[in-house]
């Protein structure tokens, strides 16, 4: 009886792993196109056959209805580019504070010892109580949006900068100074490179965070554009399906801005081969 | 002995159960806690004076002789009419438009008690503003907390009412820093909430114009609501909570000081300066029938949000969108 049902097992683990042989081997587009379409049968039966009220779980649908409609009238357009013109500033001004913050941090004990504190604290005070303070600090409703999204990437940024640089072997340091190399030549030879994919993880995180800051600036603050008002206004006019449409939106816009940070990972990481 | 001991310690328990019970209940008809409805509801999003009547009605007990436990539930508005809809809650307060945009997408909500007989929204000038009326807002800044909410439909409801486009007057999303914008000159006018800002710049030393929306338009402003479901198949309990809120707001319309005193047992760290919120909302509440709807203040609603685009289309009938059944069955003695 035992074997009997071992060697069940046993088919059924080669049944499956036949299967999922010839499923990776399917290009990547056509895989996500299949989860695509498999996650949207799902929704669609769930918002069916659930008994959900539209205004609870619209089903795919009514949202595709929905975003024709504020994709033909250019709202969702007018609106997303808003939200877009703060992340990206965000993002980049979030980079550029804490690379030299990060480096000092990574080379200075002294630095670490003084500032690290700070810096920890500063992550348990909550974004969305600070973001009210910042629009009465900063009179420009953009640049208080734009600096509630570089709160919220400074940190994992900064701590995937120390990461990388502390990541550098000692040995390639001594090697370094075996060749009688100059601090400059140290970090731009050395440094930079061996931290760059741990800093370009952090980008990633950075990218897609910088998203859910503008949008936190822009509820605090609707001023009637962007995604944050789109979604503020749409909750509440109870259009749950344009709700649904906004978080399609977001979600797209932080996927490109984590695609165009792995774009510009494989031209800065050529020389050296990325393992999946 | 040992016999006497047994019985004097029975006899001392059975006094003791005796007295409990005795100290437990000393009315038939005032229902134990077990035999309460909780009622959880959504109301305005932070405790404050101006819900006055509903702590009356809680704390002289009112509710629970109806046989309900009612806690309120601060949140955002929207919220308690998607739980209301939902089934999920019984009643909610909000306000008019919401029962308007929610009916318009399908939720099967009814407005059943008009607390606030008078929309609580005005536009308000310093006098050296010369914004006298409402077509004096023609060409001025206009500061608003933003193109959203009752402020911004009661805005709009006095400018459609004066033939005012809302792209007349120049409008500028400010928040809620109203005050600070008119001290600053930033705006010539702001849309405030009528027991607030207004006691707030004039305590400043400001003298002030005031545009009420209620000078103008019939808007439904903030009530009770429930839902379809219960109005059908449970209208006892829709009667009961309407009976017991009327209560309280005759209550607080008879002696606003005893329920200022009252509210502060809900709202943490109630200062007296607050008084000034509560008295002046009196005004807004008060009516020979207390808690009647205007059905002519819902078409206009409908009005005002078609042509601000909130809802696409007019309901099929307003006149579902209401009812004023419970609250002419259920007046308080005054």
């Amino acid at each position: 009886m035992t074997e009997i049902c071992e060697n069940l097992g046993n088919l059924r683990i080669i049944f499956v792993m036949t299967h999922l042989h010839w499923l990776q081997r399917l290009p990547t587009w056509v895989a996500l196109i299949i989860s695509a379409a498999l996650l949207l049968l799902g929704w669609h039966l769930l918002a069916e056959l659930g008994g959900y009220d539209s205004f609870i779980l619209p089903g795919p649908l009514p949202v595709y209805r929905q975003f024709l409609i504020v994709a033909g009238d250019g709202r969702l357009l007018h609106h997303t580019m808003v939200t877009v013109s703060q992340v990206i500033p965000g993002l980049f001004i979030g980079c550029l504070i804490a690379m030299p913050l990060g480096y000092l941090l990574a080379k200075s004990p002294l630095a670490e010892r003084l500032i690290s504190p700070y810096l920890i604290a500063s992550q348990a005070i909550p974004v969305i109580a600070v973001a009210p303070l910042l629009t009465i600090w900063i009179q420009s409703t953009y640049w208080s949006r734009v600096w509630v999204a570089v709160l919220v990437v400074f940190f994992p940024i900064l701590i995937n900068i120390i990461t990388g640089l502390r990541s550098v072997p000692a040995e390639l340091y001594e090697l370094m100074h075996s060749l009688q190399a100059t601090p400059w030549q140290i970090f731009r030879q050395l440094e930079i490179p061996a931290a760059l994919p741990i800093i370009l993880a952090g980008l990633k995180v950075g990218a897609t965070l910088s998203v859910i800051g503008a949008l936190v600036g822009e509820f605090v603050q609707p001023k009637s554009q962007g995604l944050g008002f789109l979604l503020i206004s749409a909750r509440y006019q109870f259009k749950t399906d344009l709700v649904f449409v906004v978080l399609f939106a977001l979600a797209a816009v932080a996927l490109t801005m984590y695609g165009l940070v792995v774009l510009l990972e494989r031209r800065l990481l050529r020389w050296q081969t990325v393992s999946r | 002995m040992k016999v006497l001991h047994r019985f004097g310690g029975a006899l001392l328990l059975v006094v003791l159960v005796m007295g409990l019970t005795a100290c437990g209940s000393n009315n038939a008809s005032d229902p134990t806690a077990d035999d309460l409805l909780p009622i959880l509801l959504p109301v305005g999003f932070v405790p404050d004076p101006q819900f006055a009547p509903l702590y009356v009605a809680i704390e002289r007990g009112y509710y629970r002789e109806e046989g309900l436990a009612v806690e309120l539930d601060y949140g955002f508005e929207t919220d308690g009419v998607a739980l209301v809809g939902a089934g999920r809650r019984s009643f909610a307060v909000v306000s008019g438009e919401q029962v308007v945009m929610a009916r318009a997408q399908g939720i099967p909500v009814v407005y059943i008690l008009q607390w606030y007989q008078e929309f609580p929204v005005a536009i308000v000038s310093k006098t050296s503003a010369g914004i006298n009326s409402p077509q004096d807002l023609a060409g001025r800044r206009v500061g608003l907390p933003g193109f959203f909410g009752a402020s911004y439909v009661g805005y709009a409801g006095l400018l459609f009412a004066n033939g005012l486009a809302l792209e007349d007057p120049i409008n500028e999303e400010i928040g809620f820093t109203q005050v600070e914008a008119l001290r600053t000159d930033r705006v010539e006018a702001a849309v405030v909430y009528i027991s607030n800002e207004p006691l707030q710049l004039r305590a400043l030393g400001e003298e002030l114009n005031v545009l009420r929306v209620a000078d103008y338009t019939r808007l439904i402003a903030n009530g009770v609501i429930t839902s379809e479901e219960i109005i059908a198949n449970d209208p006892d309990l829709a009667a009961r909570f309407v009976r017991a809120t009327l209560r309280g707001i005759a209550d607080t319309l008879a002696d606003p000081r005893a329920a200022f005193e009252i509210s502060r047992n809900f709202v943490e760290a109630l200062s007296d300066d607050r008084y000034p919120v509560l008295e002046a909302s009196l005004p807004l509440w008060d009516a020979d029938i207390l808690g009647l709807t205007n059905p002519g203040g819902w078409a206009e609603t409908q009005d005002t949000l078609l042509q601000i685009g909130f809802i696409d289309a007019p309901l099929d009938n307003i006149n579902t969108a209401y009812t004023n059944r419970f609250v002419e069955q259920n007046q308080p003695n005054r």
